[in-house]
């Protein structure tokens, strides 16, 4: 060790310090200006998985047709297991059914797993890729699967005409045999007993609905919070009439507002009446309108088509005579 | 600077020098510039939640922004390198030797900070400081989260490298006629730190990597599209960051351990019990994890082992307590800066525990889980606690760094004005989060008792905000023109600390 009077003690100087701080500074200024500078880019893309599944989402909700139809699939294995099929082994006659559906159409599929193995549906635009799953269409998973003898079912609507396959998504038991065609067409006219559209009647009325929360926002209505006297008034009109409808947003949580054939599903929307939706819902304060003309007869929901809101009290009846 | 060698050299000799004070410097200096980065997104958003509804802050994802960096900022900006900082002034002297074991290695080791801060700062991620999934890997937008997987990824590195570096410098260059149990016990404490940062680490390192892939869309680890599953992130994710809450606080247990006796000038009460202590306390670490997954569907079984391993911290955070009760028990206390926080540290470490304890009882935590009961708890320890520690550390080093003395005053304000501050902010949130305001939100509802609660929870931020900028002007003023402090013994308690006219050879 060596003594003080040898080395002196280092104290640090104003000058050195202003030195130091002006390079921080001056660092921190160029972070500052290349953050700012790219401001928007650093928010801009979205994960690249996202991109994928954009593509084979199908288009956006369409108008309901109001046909309902069920179809009973059972996930069938040989013998050796080797050869899989819905229904019965592939190659047999009755084995993977080709489906026709119209786009609008609601489905029920009723799935039951017949075999031994772990097995999971869903409607694909590539047989050979489960991931690439449309309409949402797909009941459990690989990872979750229907267990030999349980039974489920998946409902959805198609929206977009196309040649689609009904597969197993377990992986591979796909290019066993376990795919069928799933074939959407365009509803044309009055398909599957759907009434002729209404002539127009020339009358026309005018709704205004507010959005209404309780102050503890687990109930919710149109003009007052469900439960209470003016809360969701049902609406008459006769088929034909031109219906104009305007919405406010008093509450604080998003909304968005839909008329539907069944009020548990959002994307059933019929008329083509929508403001607004989940994704780019109406915010607090904001309002809305949409005029459209109510051409066919039938018991419909006007809705909120934020998920779960309905259930909270957000739908009301609107009957076209 | 004093702990520094031979002459004042240019500043460039300085950024590159792989001198173990020069590396410590930068890290210090580093990492109160973050400290006062991430300390002023805090103001901005207790300005935000001032009142209800949005004021300052009209978008909700740039709110998600900066809670998300001050979380990441002060976390792995502020609170590791500081005590990295610490460890490289310190542990050579300790231990006795010249210098850090691996000296390029060490200055490696810093100089990761600054691009994976760069990465994490100039994106601005909107995923919190947790990026659980799916969020993160299927809505946050890119390139900002990308950014902040990839920083994180090269802060991760630095702390391994450093931490390699510590062990091997304490086991290995540890001069051989200085027995280990009788070093200083912060030498122990950066010792277990290093461990724990070793042993827990490579798991969230690796589900940095499967974050990504998974946004890439190549995997499918997390993204419950592709059969993966969000909870087992969570299971990685705390798996690293339970032990890392220890690795934060075992340097200030340390720093603790340092100050107490030389303050009370007495000898510690106990060496041996801080030591064991130490151990069990960096081992129990990894066995609580799973008690901040406990509303994720855990059976009963799961959730009692970790609700017990958690308890099991306590009989250790107590043993230092006592030790460091015991310690001033009888002797000559000066109270300067050092001592004050320290004690200040103690006080809401015991609250902050008291707290701790109820988040870890399984129906109270059901209460308690993804409230501001979290943030309270959390910053108490962090804020209330470990930077307590770190600022008495930093008064107490300051002399030693600068050759001068910071203003016995301004430390005083600041100590006060933080205390107080503390109290009323995170104490509050305590029981803002038993009223049901859930955590990460800019906005309450408009309620008497959420408003007014809210708002003294400002105004101790707000205090806390002045208390800092009081320390920033202490910390320039003092450095620049502060009074040449007596070396031999700056702080008048009668003993030399540090052996501060040692002159290494210079790498």
């Amino acid at each position: 060790m060596t003594t003080g009077e040898e080395s002196p003690i280092i104290r640090t100087s104003s000058r050195r310090f202003a030195k130091g701080l002006a390079v921080i500074v001056i660092i921190m200024a160029i972070g500052a200006g290349i953050n700012l500078g790219f401001a928007d880019f650093w928010h801009k893309f979205p994960p690249s998985n996202q991109l994928k599944i954009q593509e084979v989402k199908g288009g956006e909700s369409v108008v309901s047709t109001g046909v309902t139809r069920e179809f009973e699939l059972k996930f069938v294995e040989s013998a050796d297991f080797r050869t899989l099929g819905f229904n019965a082994v592939t190659g047999e006659a009755e084995a993977n059914p080709p489906i026709e559906v119209n786009v609008g159409d609601t489905i029920t599929v009723k799935v039951e797993n017949g075999g031994k193995m772990p097995h999971a549906f869903g409607v694909v635009s590539n047989p050979e890729d489960p991931n690439t799953i449309v309409f949402k269409a797909a009941f459990k998973s690989a990872s979750d699967p229907i267990k030999s003898g349980e039974k489920g079912e998946v409902t959805f609507t198609p929206t977009k005409e196309g040649e689609y396959f009904y597969i197993c998504t377990v992986p591979g038991h796909s290019l066993q045999g376990m795919q069928g065609k799933f074939i959407v067409k365009k509803a044309e006219g009055a398909a599957g007993g759907a009434v002729a559209p209404a002539k127009p009647t020339g009358m026309s009325h005018s709704f205004d609905f507010a959005f209404t929360e309780s102050a503890d926002f687990r109930t919710l209505g149109f003009n007052a919070p469900k439960g209470e006297p003016n809360s969701n008034p049902e609406i008459r009109v006769k088929a034909g009439d031109s219906v104009t409808i305007n919405v406010i947003n008093n509450g604080k949580m998003p909304h968005a507002f839909g008329i539907v054939s069944d009020p548990e599903n959002p994307n059933a929307i019929v008329f083509n009446v929508k403001i607004k939706s989940a994704d780019n819902p109406i915010l607090k304060g904001q309002t809305g309108s949409v005029t459209f003309v109510a051409d066919k007869p039938g018991h419909y929901f006007y809705i909120c088509t934020v998920p779960g809101h309905p259930l909270q009290g957000m739908q009301g009846d609107f009957i076209v005579e | 600077m004093v702990l520094e060698i031979r002459k004042p050299r240019p500043l460039w000799e300085i950024l590159f020098s792989t001198h173990h004070t020069d590396v410590a410097l930068l890290y210090t200096v580093s990492s109160l510039i973050f400290l006062f980065m991430g300390g002023t997104l805090a103001m901005v958003i207790r300005s935000e939640l001032l009142f209800p509804g949005p004021t300052i802050i009209n978008d909700p994802s740039i709110f998600n922004r900066i809670f998300t960096m001050h979380g990441t900022d002060l976390l792995f900006l502020w609170l590791l390198p500081f005590a990295a900082g610490i460890g490289n002034y310190l542990i050579p002297i300790m231990v006795k030797y010249k210098d850090m074991a691996y000296p390029k290695l060490n200055a490696v080791a810093y100089w990761m900070i600054p691009p994976g801060a760069a990465l994490v700062w100039l994106g601005w991620a909107d995923i919190g400081w947790t990026a659980y999934p799916p969020y993160s890997i299927i809505r946050a937008p890119g390139p900002a989260a990308d950014m902040w997987i990839f920083g994180l990824k090269i802060l991760g590195l630095s702390s391994i490298l450093s931490s390699i570096n510590f062990v091997v410098t304490i086991l290995k260059c540890k001069h051989p006629d200085l027995p280990i149990m009788k070093v200083p016990i912060f030498v122990w404490a950066m010792l277990i730190t290093s461990f724990m940062i070793l042993a827990a680490l490579p798991t969230f390192t690796a589900s940095l990597i499967m974050l990504y892939t998974d946004r890439l869309g190549v995997s499918g680890f997390f993204n419950p599209a592709m059969g993966g599953d969000p909870i087992a992130y969570q299971h990685l994710f705390w798996f690293t960051f339970h032990p890392e809450v220890y690795i934060f606080f075992i340097p200030a247990i340390g720093m603790a351990y340092e100050l107490i006796p030389k303050f009370s000038r007495k000898p510690l009460f106990s060496y041996s019990s801080g030591v064991i202590a130490l151990i069990l306390l960096g081992l129990i670490g990894f066995a609580s994890w799973a008690h901040h997954m406990f509303s994720t569907g855990l059976s009963f079984i799961e959730k009692t082992v970790f609700m017990v391993g958690t308890l099991a911290a306590v009989p250790m955070s107590a043993m230092h307590v006592f030790n460091w009760i015991a310690t001033p028990w009888g002797g000559r206390i000066r109270f300067a800066a050092p001592t004050k926080w320290v004690y200040g540290g103690i006080a809401l470490f015991f609250t902050a525990g008291a707290g701790g304890v109820v988040n870890t009882a399984i129906p109270l935590d059901f209460i308690t889980h993804d409230s501001y009961w979290v943030v309270g708890h959390f910053h108490l320890f962090v804020m209330g606690t470990i930077s307590f520690i770190f600022f008495g550390f930093m008064y107490y080093i300051f002399p030693f760094m600068t050759g001068r003395m910071y203003s016995e005053r301004l430390a005083s304000i600041h100590f006060w004005l933080m205390f107080i501050g503390a109290i009323l902010t995170f104490v509050t949130q305590h029981i803002l989060g038993l009223f049901g305001m859930p955590r990460r939100v800019y906005d309450y509802v408009s309620d008497p008792d959420l408003i007014i609660m809210n708002q003294i929870a400002s105004i101790g931020a707000f205090m806390m905000g002045t208390a800092m900028a009081t320390f920033l002007a202490n910390m320039i003023h003092s450095t620049m023109k502060g009074k040449p402090a007596r070396m031999e013994d700056p702080f008048e308690i009668g003993e030399q600390y540090y052996d501060y006219r040692r002159r290494e050879p210079h790498h």
